[in-house]
């Protein structure tokens, strides 16, 4: 850490966290909610439980995308911070956001849109908030002269998802229509622009990890964001198969949505080979496990999953089943939750005032695996039960509810290892919040230009 | 390739596809209005659409498959029930369904009229969209399609001495195995054809150029395929072979005459 001012990505990094934690809770209650009977049906049905879960998950990760740049930008453009202060009050408005979000779908303040549900003045705000936040990168840079093709990247990966949000705030009395323009905001942020930003981030850590000469892997960035884009633009269209529009997206959904995997699989050679190349040797071990992690999990989940059931022959049985639970867990842990996992704990030693070695903990290594574990445990849950619930449901017409009464022992198993993920998910809590150390904050004054190396406790 | 070359590859790749998006969207927009029967879409619709927005149904449900999983899909569901069924089920789901036997409920969520009136005609919207097919078979909120397979489903004995359900238990008790060939489901041809709708399709059936039977009515016409299934012959692969049924020819001495007249009776209700 070269730049105090970088030290604002810990609270970010915080609130992150607290939200991770509450998402996970509100998850393992939701599946225990698919074993019922369900003693708090009147006041916390499934729905507002799903709401919650769902987007506490875009809130948090968001919030670590925002911390991650906070840390990356200063340092890839050689300048303090624009404004600490504004990255505060920017934090703030945004943690307001989220929790009255929260609270308001308990009290079914709702509009009811599948992961766009937040109420149309919430969605003002996070539009502001947006707004502030790339105005303070914008600025630094500007300061610093200088933009490197990894926080190139990784910038404009958060500028198109503050614009991609913007069809979410128009209304559409054709309810085709307003799924259509849905998926310009929810495919192309996690099938396109967050591929950015995870491959940005992805870049960032395998130059700080792996010493690799930056040339090299900026160069294949370009690469793997253009296979992104050409997969994941058309690749929009494995959304449109059934819901009332020409016949011409089936063929082309099928196409380049098979071609998604791609740029999942670059990324992981991409880190295999720096990895290699650098022999290991980085003191962050943890970081290097949640970096590599990532790209592995991703490729699995995103990718291989995803092309499970996007071809629209196996779509037309498998569509609106748990196999799309099966594919969203996996490809959301390992895509988005590992790389902020991953910039966390390649960025704390730093945020902390401690020296990278130090940083390496039994409790941060249990978290990893039993994320691991249960995270892959609870996709196989999802996966049995979605195969299951395809045939049974699907193909040999049994009713919807005696399906489900058929995929209990799923659900089982989907608690049981739902159980294990949110053990590692607490562990990695308490190693964040107790095992590794007080914060040294940074202060919105311009004069603060403590070095790192001086901050230590 | 230097990074020049890649960086080249991105914008190209990006712009192309990005050009190609935007060209088809423009296409769909245009035509999605008659895909989705989008002149039907009255102010009833649009409030219905709200109801459903404003109690967050799809975070439970699914509506052209999109939604969380852990209720049905609502898709066809007017195709499926009654709007009097609809209406008294919205005003409150434990009548019909409950945690001890589904292990799920859906809350009453204290719909007004009006609101019950205007969802059930967004839902009737939303069933006549344009899904390209889908779902290639009903999705069934309860029940089978497949005989035997109904698990879990009310058992075999009639809940009263009426003649139709005297005949649904019959229909699907082996023997006679009605269900093992045919099944209720539309368009679902097990071996014989689906019995879908079959009082209706009897009774226009008969009145059809090409039918020659003796049979004046639906009911006659459903009695006698079952006494004489050679009488009318449909064709199709599993239907029929030489011009002959393939359906067994002995039920007139094998049934009781008044199992006859229960099985008649329950096909009749099939509507």
């Amino acid at each position: 850490m070269r730049y105090s001012s970088q030290r604002v990505a810990y609270p970010y990094f915080a609130v992150a966290m607290l939200l991770f934690g509450l998402q996970v809770a509100f998850g393992l209650l939701a599946a225990a909610k698919y074993l019922g009977p369900d003693p708090l049906l009147p006041v916390l049905p499934f729905d507002v439980v799903k709401v919650i879960h769902t987007n506490l998950l875009l809130v948090w990760v968001l919030t670590g995308f925002m911390g991650a740049a906070y840390y990356v930008v200063p340092e890839e453009s050689r300048a303090e911070l624009h404004s600490v202060r504004l990255a505060y009050v920017q934090l703030g408005l945004w943690t307001a956001m989220g929790v009255t979000a929260v609270v308001g779908y308990v009290f079914r303040w709702t509009a009811g849109n599948k992961l766009l549900e937040q109420p149309f003045p919430l969605k003002i705000v996070i539009v502001v908030v947006m707004l502030m936040f790339l105005y303070n990168l914008g600025m630094t840079i500007r300061a610093g002269g200088r933009l490197t093709t990894t926080e190139g990247v990784l910038v404009a990966g958060l500028a198109c998802t503050a614009l991609l949000y913007l069809p979410s705030l128009l209304e559409f009395d054709n309810y085709t229509l307003a799924i259509f323009y849905r998926w310009w905001t929810v495919h192309l942020w996690v099938e396109g622009v967050w591929e950015m930003i995870q491959g940005g981030i992805l870049a960032y850590l395998l130059i700080r990890l792996s010493g690799v000469d930056r040339e090299v892997l900026e160069k294949w960035l370009y690469v793997i964001v253009g296979l992104t884009f050409i997969s994941g633009i058309l690749g929009t269209a494995h959304h449109y198969y059934w819901i009332g529009v020409p016949r011409y997206w089936l063929p082309l959904g099928g196409l380049f949505s098979a071609l998604e995997p791609l740029s999942f699989l670059a990324m992981a050679m991409y880190a295999y080979y720096a990895m290699r190349r650098s022999g290991l040797a980085h003191p962050n071990r943890m970081a290097m496990h949640w970096t590599i992690g990532s790209a592995i999990f991703s490729a699995l989940g995103a990718g291989i999953l995803g092309l499970a059931h996007t071809w629209p022959a196996v779509n037309k049985w498998t569509h609106g089943t748990l196999i799309t639970s099966m594919h969203g867990h996996m490809a959301f842990f390992g895509a988005y939750v590992m790389i902020v996992l991953g910039m966390i704990t390649y960025a704390l030693p730093g945020l902390t005032g401690r020296s990278e070695d130090s940083r390496e903990t039994a409790a941060g290594f249990w978290s990893f695996w039993l994320q691991m574990a249960g995270m892959f445990g609870m996709t196989m849950a999802f996966a049995t039960a979605g195969i299951a619930q395809t045939y049974l449901e699907r193909i040999l017409g049994i009713g919807y509810l005696e399906t489900q009464l058929k995929l209990q022992v799923h659900f089982l198993m989907l608690v049981a290892t739902g159980a294990v993920f949110t053990l590692g998910v607490a562990l990695f809590l308490w190693d964040f919040f107790f095992l590794a150390g007080r914060p040294v904050m940074a202060v919105p004054a311009p004069a603060d230009a403590t070095p790192a190396g001086a901050a230590v406790r | 390739m230097t990074k020049r070359g890649t960086r080249a590859f991105f914008v190209v790749s990006t712009l192309l596809s990005g050009l190609l998006f935007l060209g088809l969207t423009i296409d769909s927009h245009r035509k999605i209005p008659a895909l989705t029967n989008a002149a039907a879409i009255d102010a009833s619709v649009i409030a219905g659409k709200d109801v459903w927005h404003r109690n967050n149904c799809i975070n439970c449900h699914t509506l052209l498959g999109e939604g969380a999983y852990y209720a049905p899909d609502l898709t066809q569901i007017t195709t499926q029930r009654g709007a009097g069924y609809l209406r008294e089920f919205l005003k409150d789901p434990s009548r019909f369904y409950s945690e001890e036997r589904d292990r799920r409920l859906m809350p009453t969520l204290k719909l007004s009229d009006g609101d019950i009136t205007a969802l059930i005609a967004f839902l009737g919207w939303v069933s006549k969209i344009d899904t390209q097919g889908w779902p290639p078979r009903p999705i069934l909120v309860r029940g089978s399609s497949v005989p035997g397979a109904n698990v879990g489903g009310p058992p075999a004995t009639a809940a009263s001495s009426d003649p139709g359900e005297l005949g649904r238990v019959l229909f699907n008790s082996s023997p006679p195995a009605c269900g093992a060939c045919h099944s209720i489901a539309p368009n679902v041809n097990i071996v014989g054809p689906s019995l879908s709708g079959i009082a209706a399709t009897a009774a226009s059936r008969v009145r059809g150029a090409d039918y020659h039977g003796k049979a004046k009515d639906g009911p006659g016409y459903i009695r006698e395929s079952i006494l004489d299934p050679n009488a009318h012959v449909l064709a199709g692969p599993t239907f029929a072979a030489q011009g002959r049924s393939l359906m067994p020819g002995d039920y007139a001495q094998t049934l009781k005459p008044e199992q006859v007249d229960q099985i008649v009776a329950y096909l009749l209700t099939l509507k």
